[in-house]
C-alpha cells in the first residue's frame, strides 16, 4: 500500500476579502449547497415548460407596471384612445409630472399628500418597529403577572378588523379634537401585533438565552442587555418589521379616509381615490394622466425600499423561523 | 405551597420541588418581571388606546340607538338584530365568503406552484423572477385597484379591447357578473407574489436530505413536490389561509375603486365593510355600524378560529 | 471484480475549495469498507458522488467495472443511509420503508410483504403505523436502515448513521448494522469521523485527511503499521507517543537517553546519523523495568510521571521526557507553516503517556523505567512524514 506524504495544512484565509469577492462567494457556496437540477431526472424540455410558466405570470404581474410607465407619458386622450401598451405622442410625461406640485381641481396637491404619506408612514413604521422590539424582547425574555394573559391578547388583536376600529375611533376623535390630526394618522399606526409577535419570534430563535444571562450574570444592567447585546442581534428582525409597518402604513386607505375631512392632510391613498372619484363623475379636468403619474410616482419609492432592505428582509418570521 | 415558602426570602434555599411548584418568586425574580413589565409597557398602553378602548367603544356604542326625537338611548340588542335580519349584510358577507373561498385557494395554489419550482431551483432567472413577483406588495391596493382599473376599463381598457378582438363583443370585466371574478384576479395580483415568498421560504427549511432520499428512492419530480415537500410545509399553508381569510372578509378598496370605472355596479352594501363605512360614516348611523363590525368580527374569528383548530388536530406530525 | 471502484475521483467545489483529490478506492462484492477521517476531510462528499448526488469535478465511479458517473442516482441501485435519517416526517414508519417500493410499481402484496419482512429483520415490527415523530433516535435509525434494506441494494452506503445516537446505543448498533450488512451481503461503504467505530467494523478502512487518502488497509495493518505520521497519530486511543530523535551506531537517541534498536537497526541503516521520527504507542510501554526479551535488546525509557488517571480497567501514567514531542502539528510547525509557540511546547508538564495495568504502583513525581520492545517502535521520516519500512 503506498501513502502519500502529509498534504500542506489548507492555506490561510485571505484576511482582507472585499465585499463583492464575499457576496461571489456565497453565492457560489449557495450553488454548491443546492441539490443540482439533473437529479431529479426531468425530461427535456421541462426545464424550459416550467421556465415559461413562470415568465407567462411575470408577464402578468409586470403588465400594469408596465401600463402606468408607458402611459405616464400620454395625454388624457391618448390614455383612452391610444394602444395601451405602447407610447404614443406628444409626450407628456415632464408636464403631467409638474402637474404633480399643483392642485388641480381643487381636490389638493400631489405633492403635499406624498409627503403626508412619508410622514405617516416613517414615523407610525418607526414607532410600531421599536414598540415591537421593545414588547417583543419583554415578552420572549421575562415572565411576570399577566405576560401570558396580555400575550394572548395581542394575538387576539391580529383577528381584530380594522374597520371594528376605525369607526369607533372617529367617534372618540370627535370627543378629543382628533379629527384632521395627524396624531389620529401616527399613533393607531404604531399599533402592530404581527410586528411584536415577529420580534418575539425572531428573539426567541436567534438570541440564545445563555448569552442575555451571561450579561446579567456580568452584572449589566436589563436596558443595557438590551441596547448592547440584544438589539444588535435583532437588526434583520427589526428591519423587517420596518418594512412590513411602513408598507402598512403606506397602503393605509381606509382610516385616513374616514378621520380627515381636510384634503391637506389626505396620504396618497385617499388623495388619488378622490381623485378618482371626481374624474369619473366629470371627464373634463384632466385627472387621468395625474391619477396614472401618481401611482407611478407612489410605487417607486416603496419598491426601491424592498429592494434597498432586501437582505434584511426575513420573510421565514412569518413561519417562527429565521430563514430569509 | 405552602405560605411560608411563598414568603422565604431572596437567598434561602426553597425545599425541593419548590422552584418548579407554583409560583415562588423571589425578590430577584419579581424585579426581572417588572422589567419585562417596563418593556412590554410602552406598546401595551399604545396596544389599549388605540385597539382595546376602541373595540369596548363600539361595543359599548352597538348597544345604543340614537333617534332624530328622543336622543340617544340605551336599546339593548336591538341593534344587533337589525345586523342579523339585514339581508344585504348578509349578502355581502356571503360575497366575501365565496370571494375567499376562490381567490385564496387558486392563489395558494399559484403561490405554492411557483414557490417549488423557485425552491427546486427547475426554472431559469429564479431570483429575478421571485423579485418581480414580490413587486405588488410594494404596491398599495388603491394604486393597483387604478391600474387594473385603467386596464379592465369597459370602453377603453387593452383588456376588454383584446377580449372583443377575440370575438367576444361587448365584454365587460366591471359588470355586475364579472366584477366579482375580476376583483378575484386583481387580488391574486396583488398576494401571490407575498404568499410565494413565504412558501418558498417554508419549503427552504425542508431538510435537503430528505429530497435526496427521495431522489434516490427514485421519486419522480411531481412526487417529491406533492407528496414530501408539500406535507412538510402544510403549517404554513394554514397559517397563511389564515391570514388571507382575515384580509378577504375586510374586502373594501378594490370594489370602492372599480366603482368609479363602472358605476352602480357596486352597491352601497356589496361588502361588509362597504356596508359599514356607508351606513356608520356616509349615513351617519354609527351605533348600527360599530354593530355590524362586532359581527364581522365575530364572523372572522369564527372561521379563523375553525381553521386553527383544524391545523391542531393534525399537529401529531408538524 | 470489485462492487465499487473509484478511480481518481475528485471534487473542487465551485469556491475552488478541494474536497477530494484523486480518491483511488475498491471495494469487493459483500465487503464492509470504512471511510474514516476528521471532519473536512472530504469523506462525506466523496460518499455523496458514489450515491450521485454530488457532481464529479474529475475521475470515475464504477459499480460492476462499469462507469456511472453519467447515470442518474435513481438508477445506480443504491440505498443510503443519512446521518439525520431523512425520515419522511408526515409518513408512517411502513410508508416511509415501502415509499421506494411504491415508486417502483410493486404490487401492493409484495411491498407489504417485503416491508414486513425488513420491518421485523430490524424489530420495528410493532412500529409500522408510527410516525417518525413517535419514535426515539435508535428506533429512527432503524427505520432508515430499513428503508434502504428494503430495496436489496447492489450498493449500501451509509453516512455516519450512528453519529446521533448516544454512546451505549451507538455500540449496541454497531453491530447490528454488521449483522444486517451480513444478510443483504451488499458492498457497503461507510462513513465516520470515529476512528474505534472504523476499526471495529471496517472489513477494510480508508483513512482520509484534507480530500488525500493516506492508507487503505485492514484495521490490525493500520494499527500495526502506519503508512504516514497522520496515520499513526488519527488511529488508537490514546495516541501513540512521537518523538523526535536520531539514528546513531545502531541506537536511537531519544533527547538524552539511547535506546538498542536492535531488530530495527536493519530498516533505519539509511537513517544512520540523521533524525526520524519515533513513536510508541502507550500500550507498548511496559512498567517496572524492561522485560527479559527487551532486557537482551537493551531497550528502556526512562521517565518523570507527572500525572496518573486511574480508568477502572487500566491507568494512564503522563510523563516527561527530554525529547521534542512530533506529530502532525509538531512538524507543520517545523516546516513553519503555522506559529506554533516552541517555547510552549518546552514547557508542555508532559509529553508521553503509558497505559499500564491498574493494580500497577506508579505515583505522580516518581522516575520511572519502561520497557520496550524495538520490533514495537515506528518510524517516520521527519521530512515526509512517511513510514520508513
Amino acid at each position: 500500500m503506498s501513502a502519500p506524504p502529509l498534504s500542506a495544512p489548507p492555506p490561510a484565509r485571505p484576511r482582507a476579502q472585499t465585499r463583492r469577492e464575499r457576496r461571489r462567494r456565497e453565492r457560489l457556496e449557495r450553488q454548491d449547497a443546492a441539490i443540482p437540477v439533473e437529479l431529479y431526472g426531468l425530461r427535456r424540455g421541462t426545464l424550459t415548460a416550467l421556465t415559461a410558466c413562470c415568465v407567462l405570470f411575470a408577464v402578468f404581474i409586470l403588465a400594469p407596471v408596465v401600463w402606468v410607465i408607458i402611459n405616464s407619458t400620454k395625454t388624457q386622450a391618448n390614455i383612452f384612445e391610444s394602444f395601451g401598451f405602447w407610447f404614443a405622442a406628444p409626450f407628456e410625461f415632464f408636464h403631467t409630472f409638474a402637474n404633480l406640485f399643483r392642485d388641480v381641481d381643487g381636490d389638493g396637491t400631489y405633492s403635499q399628500w406624498f409627503l403626508n404619506t412619508v410622514l405617516y408612514s416613517v414615523s407610525g413604521g418607526i414607532g410600531a418597529t421599536v414598540l415591537a422590539a421593545l414588547g417583543g424582547y419583554g415578552f420572549a425574555r421575562f415572565e411576570f403577572r399577566g405576560s401570558k394573559v396580555f400575550f394572548a391578547v395581542i394575538i387576539a388583536g391580529l383577528l381584530v378588523p380594522i374597520t371594528l376600529i376605525a369607526v369607533p375611533l372617529y367617534l372618540a376623535y370627535a370627543k378629543v379634537h382628533l379629527i384632521n390630526s395627524i396624531w389620529g394618522m401616527i399613533l393607531p399606526s404604531m399599533v402592530s401585533p404581527v410586528g411584536l409577535y415577529l420580534m418575539r419570534t425572531y428573539v426567541e430563535l436567534s438570541i440564545p438565552r445563555e448569552l442575555t444571562d451571561a450579561a446579567r450574570i456580568d452584572g449589566a444592567s436589563e436596558p443595557r442587555i438590551f441596547f448592547r447585546i440584544a438589539l444588535p442581534l435583532m437588526v434583520p428582525g427589526v428591519m423587517t418589521v420596518l418594512l412590513l409597518s411602513v408598507a402598512g402604513t403606506w397602503n393605509n386607505y381606509i382610516l385616513p379616509l374616514i378621520i380627515f375631512s381636510d384634503n391637506n392632510l389626505y396620504p396618497v391613498t385617499v388623495g388619488m381615490g378622490l381623485w378618482s372619484q371626481h374624474a369619473s363623475n366629470s371627464g373634463d379636468a384632466n385627472l387621468y394622466p395625474l391619477i396614472v403619474m401618481g401611482g407611478l410616482v407612489t410605487i417607486i419609492p416603496m419598491i426601491a425600499l424592498f429592494a434597498l432592505l432586501q437582505r434584511y428582509w426575513r420573510g421565514g418570521l412569518l413561519l417562527g423561523s429565521v430563514a430569509n | 405551597m405552602s405560605e411560608t415558602v411563598l414568603r422565604s426570602p431572596a437567598g434561602v434555599i426553597a425545599p425541593p420541588g419548590a422552584a418548579r411548584g407554583r409560583r415562588r418568586r423571589s425578590v430577584y425574580a419579581r424585579r426581572r418581571g417588572r422589567s419585562g413589565l417596563a418593556f412590554v409597557t410602552p406598546f401595551m398602553i399604545i396596544f389599549t388606546l388605540f385597539m382595546i378602548a376602541p373595540l369596548g367603544y363600539a361595543i359599548y356604542q352597538s348597544l345604543y340607538t340614537t333617534k332624530l326625537i328622543g336622543g340617544t338611548r340605551f336599546s339593548g340588542f336591538a341593534n344587533y338584530a337589525a345586523v342579523l335580519r339585514s339581508g344585504p349584510f348578509w349578502g355581502g358577507v356571503i360575497r366575501v365568503i365565496v370571494f375567499g373561498g376562490i381567490q385564496i385557494p387558486v392563489m395558494l395554489a399559484i403561490a405554492f406552484f411557483f414557490a417549488a419550482i423557485f425552491d427546486l431551483g427547475v426554472a431559469r432567472w429564479g431570483p429575478v423572477l421571485r423579485a418581480i413577483y414580490f413587486i405588488p406588495f410594494a404596491v398599495p391596493i388603491v394604486v393597483s385597484s387604478l391600474m387594473w382599473g385603467f386596464l379592465l376599463d369597459p370602453a377603453y381598457g387593452p383588456f376588454n379591447r383584446l377580449m372583443n378582438a377575440i370575438g367576444f363583443q361587448n365584454f365587460n370585466w366591471l359588470s355586475a357578473n364579472l366584477m366579482l371574478p375580476s376583483i378575484i384576479i386583481i387580488a391574486i395580483w396583488e398576494w401571490t407574489g407575498y404568499n410565494c415568498i413565504i412558501l418558498y421560504t417554508a419549503l427552504k427549511s425542508v431538510p435537503r436530505d430528505v429530497v435526496e432520499a427521495a431522489i434516490l428512492d427514485d421519486t419522480p419530480l411531481w412526487k417529491i413536490i406533492l407528496r414530501i415537500k408539500l406535507p412538510m410545509v402544510r403549517p404554513a399553508i394554514i397559517m397563511l389561509v389564515f391570514i388571507n381569510t382575515i384580509g378577504a372578509m375586510q374586502l373594501f378598496i378594490e370594489p370602492t375603486i372599480l366603482n368609479n370605472y363602472q358605476a352602480g355596479v357596486v352597491s352601497n352594501t356589496w361588502t361588509p365593510v362597504i356596508d359599514i363605512y356607508n351606513t356608520a360614516i356616509s349615513d351617519g348611523e354609527y351605533q348600527l355600524g360599530a354593530a355590524m363590525a362586532v359581527v364581522l368580527a365575530v364572523v372572522i374569528i369564527a372561521i379563523s378560529v375553525a381553521s386553527l383548530a383544524f391545523r391542531n388536530r393534525r399537529r401529531e406530525f408538524a | 471484480m470489485s462492487a465499487i471502484s473509484l478511480g481518481k475521483l475528485t471534487k473542487v467545489y465551485s469556491t475552488g475549495v478541494k474536497a477530494l483529490d484523486g480518491l483511488d478506492l475498491d471495494v469487493r462484492d459483500g465487503e464492509f469498507v470504512v471511510l474514516v477521517g476528521p471532519s473536512g476531510c472530504g469523506k462525506t462528499t466523496a460518499l455523496r458522488m458514489v450515491a450521485g448526488l454530488e457532481t464529479i469535478t474529475s475521475g470515475t465511479v464504477a459499480f460492476d467495472g462499469q462507469v456511472v458517473n453519467d447515470v442518474s442516482p435513481r438508477h445506480r441501485d443504491v440505498a443510503m443511509v443519512f446521518q439525520n435519517y431523512a425520515l419522511y416526517p408526515h409518513l408512517t414508519v411502513a410508508e416511509n420503508i415501502g415509499f421506494a417500493l411504491t415508486n417502483k410499481k410493486i404490487p401492493k402484496r409484495e411491498r407489504e410483504q417485503r416491508v414486513r419482512s425488513a420491518a421485523a429483520a430490524l424489530g420495528l415490527s410493532g412500529l409500522l403505523n408510527r410516525r417518525p415523530a413517535q419514535l426515539s433516535g435508535g428506533q429512527r435509525q432503524r427505520v432508515a436502515m430499513g428503508r434502504a434494506i428494503v430495496r436489496e441494494p447492489s450498493v449500501f452506503l451509509m453516512d455516519e448513521p450512528l453519529s446521533n445516537l448516544d454512546a451505549k446505543l451507538r455500540v449496541q448498533m454497531r453491530s447490528e448494522v454488521l449483522r444486517v450488512h451480513k444478510a443483504i451481503g451488499a458492498a457497503t461503504l461507510y462513513v465516520t469521523h470515529d476512528q474505534v467505530e472504523a476499526m471495529t467494523m471496517g472489513d477494510r478502512v480508508a483513512v482520509l485527511h484534507d480530500g488525500v487518502l493516506q492508507q487503505y488497509a485492514t484495521p490490525r495493518e493500520l494499527y500495526d503499521r502506519p503508512a504516514n505520521l497522520f496515520v499513526a497519530e488519527f488511529i488508537g486511543s490514546p495516541e501513540m507517543n512521537l518523538y523526535e530523535a536520531s539514528v546513531a551506531g545502531g541506537e536511537l537517541v531519544l533527547g538524552s537517553q539511547r535506546l538498542a534498536l536492535g531488530p530495527a537497526e536493519a530498516v533505519l541503516a539509511p537513517y544512520r546519523g540523521q533524525k526520524v521520527i519515533a513513536g510508541v504507542r502507550p500500550e507498548d510501554l511496559r512498567l517496572g523495568g524492561a522485560g527479559r526479551a527487551d532486557q537482551a535488546a537493551g531497550a528502556a525509557l526512562t521517565a518523570d510521571v507527572r500525572v496518573v488517571e486511574m480508568l477502572g480497567s487500566e491507568k494512564h501514567a503522563f510523563f516527561a521526557i527530554d525529547a521534542a514531542a512530533a506529530g502532525a502539528s509538531a512538524l507543520a510547525a517545523a516546516a513553519g507553516e503555522a506559529e506554533a509557540d516552541a517555547g510552549l511546547l518546552a514547557e508542555q508538564a508532559h509529553n508521553g503517556m503509558a497505559r499500564l495495568d491498574p493494580r500497577s504502583a506508579v505515583r505522580p513525581g516518581q522516575r520511572v523505567t519502561f520497557g520496550v520492545d524495538p520490533r514495537r517502535l515506528h518510524f517516520f521520516d521527519p521530512g515526509t512524514g512517511l513510514a520508513i519500512r
